[in-house]
């Protein structure tokens, strides 16, 4: 019997009476027993996904479907994929014995933690979405997450289920020797296009080094492409999603119809990957329908608050985020006031110098009528604002409580974006506003 | 005043494009007609004819892609730099000018070894990476900037280096002293990116280009610039160091 196991979960039976959740117990148990991630007895199936961006929503999507399959499944639905929050997870959900009780556990992890904890999670499969250049300075370049993952997964008997349509994630494919390997992949739509000045990574082929051809791009680097040389990218996808119809907001696969539950392409992608689970464990994917049409976004995922008028808020992180959300709020019809807040604490990454590699002169329209900026390195947002020639309608406001009660004020819709660390303190200052 | 932007494509690493926006607008903003030409591996192009070239960071495997590239055109960087070209090198850039680069397997690459300084990978454990304050002293003038290092790479033997570390580590670990600068060359480590935010060290590298072409002594008009000082009183504040 655990002492630590009792502690922790008392410890969360406290914290649920006084209406906070967290991560707290996981923080616990970590100081009581630093080894406890490796003592947990996993259940049959230990399904990890990974992976820049889309983490949170594909994984909740994989386990929503799976639920659907009538499987008893744990996950770590808020996005807590660091150390504490998956110990949170398999301490709350694990007997005395440390036996984790469950069917299936599917773990969001970090693309810096899934190196580290692979072999002490027992993961039977790996979902990997996507690599961009996100918070480089903890993280180190991509590059390194990239072959880190690669050598954990070298010899990995388990399934891999990887995006085929990035470069960078398709190289564990390669490399991995034992693995069976599920790729995805979308087809042309409306949104692919020819040439993109938003790709970074993936130019150039990781065997022979010369630069990548591309039929299309669906977004950032993500899209058909392969080497002219050595053919890598040559893909003969798993699952293949085509027909997608941003104005009835469906999607075929197999011939059957699916509904994305947001007009996005980012989004048919996290559908991509959860169908590709589906299939793999053997389940029937069109279950995932179901989930696919209800899925509600999680907090500060496009998430509206009802301010005078309406105020949608999404989280940004990374260049290639805010690229794709950015797409979004300008196809708004009407004037809007946007709301931006960039934090440079240990979760956001200390260096903000990626917001100069997002497209930011897409603010640059009419219906945009003030910026305001606002969070520890407001100041560095607003400067590169100057530089898109949004000068004369940048506001900046230090204190995210003025900022917001601002945006109210003004009584126009509203667009925030919001780094990591500001998202969910932004989160309850709009809570706040919306009784006012 | 004409730029040349080298590598654009690859060695794009943290923002360092940004620069470009800053040299641009500044010169936008007082008429002075500006330039931006890029140039890729492969690509056939005179530096000679170019005031500015400016060379960014990149991860190590496009530093690579582009090394040999470069070497090519030592002949023509040669004959440039006797012609008063001025060279903003950042990160990769700036280690690339130097004598060699001795990798983490102890390979040693040469670099374009235009000046003595050379650089030798570090273990994990020293990787400078944060914030950085500097104090730099450049054609007489003394003033604070900021920035952010990220660099494995220790480069020593720098005899004349750009500024005084007031916080952060510089060309080494704990070093106390960062980049590296001469008549023609403002070298260095500091992303963030380093211009938008150190707005005179901007003006003086427009100065230098323009002079390039010109006997008389260049005298630029003030912009505004608010927003630029505030962003980096408040990391100067941050660190202590106002």
């Amino acid at each position: 019997m655990s002492i630590v196991l009792k502690f922790v979960k008392a410890t969360h039976y406290i914290l649920s009476k006084v209406g906070r959740g967290g991560s707290l117990p996981g923080q616990l148990a970590l100081m009581m027993d630093s080894n406890i991630l490796s003592k947990f007895k996993m259940p049959k199936e230990v399904i990890l996904v990974t992976g820049t961006n889309g983490k949170t929503t594909t994984s909740n999507l994989i386990a929503e479907s799976l639920r659907q399959t009538g499987k008893k499944v744990i996950n770590n639905h808020r996005g807590d994929n660091l150390n504490v929050g998956i110990t949170t997870l398999l301490a709350l959900n694990a007997k005395d014995d440390y036996t984790v009780d469950a069917d299936i556990a599917v773990i969001e992890i970090d693309e810096l933690t899934v190196y580290r904890q692979f072999h002490n999670l027992h993961p039977t499969a790996l979902v990997v979405t996507n690599f961009f250049r996100d918070q480089l300075d903890r993280a180190g370049e991509m590059e390194t997450i990239i072959r880190r993952i690669m050598e954990v997964t070298e010899n990995f008997e388990g399934r891999l289920i990887l995006n085929g349509d990035d470069p960078n994630v398709l190289r564990i494919a390669e490399n991995a020797k034992k693995a069976n390997v599920y790729l995805y992949s979308v087809g042309e739509n409306e949104v692919s296009v020819k040439e993109t000045d938003e790709a970074s990574e993936g130019k150039f082929c990781p065997i022979c080094g010369n630069p990548l051809q591309y039929q299309y791009y669906q977004y950032s680097h993500i899209g058909r492409f392969e080497c002219p040389k050595d053919h890598y990218g040559k893909i003969r996808p798993s699952v293949f999603v085509n027909s997608i119809d941003y104005n009835k907001g469906t999607f075929t696969y197999d011939n059957n119809e699916y509904h994305s539950f947001i007009n996005a392409i980012y989004a048919i992608y996290n559908c991509a990957a959860t169908l590709t689970v589906m299939k793999a464990l053997g389940f029937d994917p069109t279950l995932a329908d179901e989930v696919f049409q209800h899925y509600q976004l999680k907090e500060g995922r496009n998430e509206v608050f009802n301010l005078k008028k309406p105020c949608v808020i999404n989280l940004f992180k990374n260049p290639t985020g805010a690229n794709e959300v950015m797409k979004e709020i300008v196809k708004h019809e009407g004037d809007m006031n946007i709301c931006i807040l960039l934090n440079d604490k240990d979760q956001d990454g200390h260096d903000v110098s990626w917001i100069w590699d997002a497209h930011f002169e897409r603010f640059n329209i009419p219906q945009v009528k003030k910026i305001c900026c606002s969070g520890t390195r407001a100041y560095d947002m607003a400067l590169r604002l100057k530089y898109e020639g949004l000068e004369d309608r940048i506001i900046v406001k230090e204190n995210p409580q003025e900022a917001i009660h601002w945006l109210n004020e003004e009584n126009i819709d509203s667009y925030v974006l919001a780094t990591y660390t500001a998202l969910h303190s932004t989160r309850t200052l709009l809570r706040k506003e919306e009784k006012q | 005043m004409k730029i040349l932007w080298m590598y654009h494509n690859l060695m794009d690493l943290y923002g360092d494009k940004g620069n470009i926006h800053v040299l641009k607008m500044r010169c936008e903003k007082r008429s002075i007609s500006c330039t931006v030409d890029t140039c890729t591996i492969g690509d056939s192009i005179d530096i000679n004819a170019y005031d500015l070239f400016f060379l960014g960071g990149g991860a190590d495997h496009e530093q690579s892609l582009i090394f040999e590239d470069l070497l090519k055109r030592k002949d023509n960087i040669m004959e440039a730099y006797k012609n008063r070209t001025q060279f903003l090198l950042i990160c990769g850039g700036y280690q690339l000018f130097g004598a060699y680069y001795l990798d983490q397997s102890g390979n040693r690459i040469e670099g374009l070894n235009m000046f003595p300084y050379y650089t030798e990978s570090s273990d994990r454990d020293h990787r400078c990476i944060g914030n950085i304050a500097l104090e730099v002293n450049v054609d007489g003038e003394t003033f604070k900037t900021i920035g952010f290092e990220n660099h494995g790479g220790q480069t020593k033997n720098v005899d004349s280096p750009l500024g005084r570390v007031l916080y952060g580590h510089g060309n080494t670990f704990d070093g106390g002293y960062e980049g590296f600068v001469n008549e023609q060359v403002i070298a260095t480590y500091m992303h963030g990116p380093l211009l938008p935010k150190n707005p005179r060290l901007a003006d003086i590298i427009i100065k230098r280009a323009l002079q390039k072409r010109s006997n008389e002594e260049i005298i630029l008009e003030p912009l505004d610039d608010t927003l630029e000082l505030k962003a980096q009183e408040v990391m100067l504040k941050r660190l202590n160091v106002l």
